[in-house]
């Protein structure tokens, strides 16, 4: 069994210092990673990103990030990357990390993703070229995606778990208002949750939205956001499927 | 201009700014409700809320405000969830 510790939407800033340390120095007792469903800012300092680092640094199990949006809003979303990955966290934009828990291969594959909406309502590839611009990178962070997760799969991990902060399905935003699920986030990150068969998802960025959803393919979706779980970190406890995978030919 | 297009856009702008550089609060949900402006939502700080609270004073100028704003909890989960 996998315990996957998981948090977004901190939003941390100077006044924030020291908040979620004494929660996560607990970690060693109940946990085995620390996933980070970015934004981990308010507004993407790096000021803002050395409070996260001081928050990360040395604690008692690995640390995996994606950014989020509000990481993004200074356009140093670089550098705020360095920050994080000086204190020691594995920060992925469209690529996968492989930790050995207790000699079992558990894959994360990473991106912020981006919005776009869900299957039947969402935004297509068509007319201005911002509107195509906004789908696709939408489809960049999905095609990175699934990518990532077969590529981990390759690698023989036996546990595959979908990091993002961008929503895959719209299960998790209930409790947000309507109109703006097409920028909270985009089925075609479902597709590749499915498509690559991954064991689980985890988002954040709908502050308003509910823990609990699951793909059409039924892969299990939690939105993590602070707000929503109401704690420094959520614990979910992951069966390690002993079944062999042989990977497609072809 | 008064009525409830001034009050309309007013939210809106309130909206805005919250969204804004100032605070960056997404969590929080501004409503009109039998003439009163509702704030919920969970906020990382209480200085944070504070501010909020603040900034919806001075943009909705006047109109009556019932906030019920909680600050997120950083403590430790009482117990895991068990995926099958
Ligand atoms: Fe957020
Ligand atoms: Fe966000």
């Amino acid at each position: 069994m996998i315990r996957v510790a998981a948090v977004g939407d901190i939003h941390l800033s100077p006044d924030s210092r020291g908040l979620l340390r004494p929660a996560w120095e607990t970690l060693g007792d109940c946990a085995d990673m620390l996933l980070l469903a970015g934004d981990l800012t308010r507004h993407g300092t790096l000021e803002e990103a050395e409070v996260v680092a001081a928050e990360i640094k040395g604690l008692p199990v690995p640390v995996v990030a994606v950014l989020g949006n509000h990481d993004y809003h200074s356009d140093l979303q670089d550098d705020v990357t360095s920050v994080l990955e000086r204190a020691g966290a594995t920060v992925l934009e469209g690529g996968g990390t492989v930790l050995d828990v207790d000699g079992t291969r558990v894959g994360i594959a990473g991106t912020k993703g981006f919005g776009g909406g869900f299957a039947g309502r969402s935004a297509g590839e068509f007319g201005e070229p911002e509107m195509k611009a906004f789908v696709r990178y939408s489809r960049r962070c999905a095609a990175d995606l699934a990518r990532s997760l077969l590529e981990l799969r390759d690698r023989r991990c036996e546990v595959r778990i979908a990091l993002t902060h961008f929503s895959p399905v719209p299960d998790t935003l209930a409790g947000e208002p309507p109109e703006i699920y097409p920028f909270l986030g985009s089925y075609l990150l479902a597709e590749a949750i499915d498509e690559s068969e991954a064991d689980l998802a985890v988002h954040g960025h709908a502050h308003l939205g509910t823990e609990h959803g699951m793909t059409a393919g039924g892969v299990k979706v939690r939105n993590v956001a602070q707000p929503v779980i109401g704690h420094a970190f959520a614990v979910y406890h992951l069966p390690v499927d002993l079944r062999i995978d042989v990977p497609a030919v072809g | 201009m008064k009525g409830p297009e001034a009050s309309e856009y007013r939210i809106a702008r309130l909206r805005d700014r919250l969204a804004d550089e100032e605070i960056s609060e997404l969590g929080v949900r501004i409503d009109m409700r039998g003439g009163y402006v509702h704030l919920w939502g969970t906020v990382s700080t209480a200085a944070c809320r504070t501010e909020i609270l603040r900034i919806a004073e001075t943009e909705l100028g006047g109109l009556p405000v019932r906030a019920d704003l909680t600050v997120a909890c950083a403590t430790v989960p009482e117990r895991p969830e068990e995926l099958e």
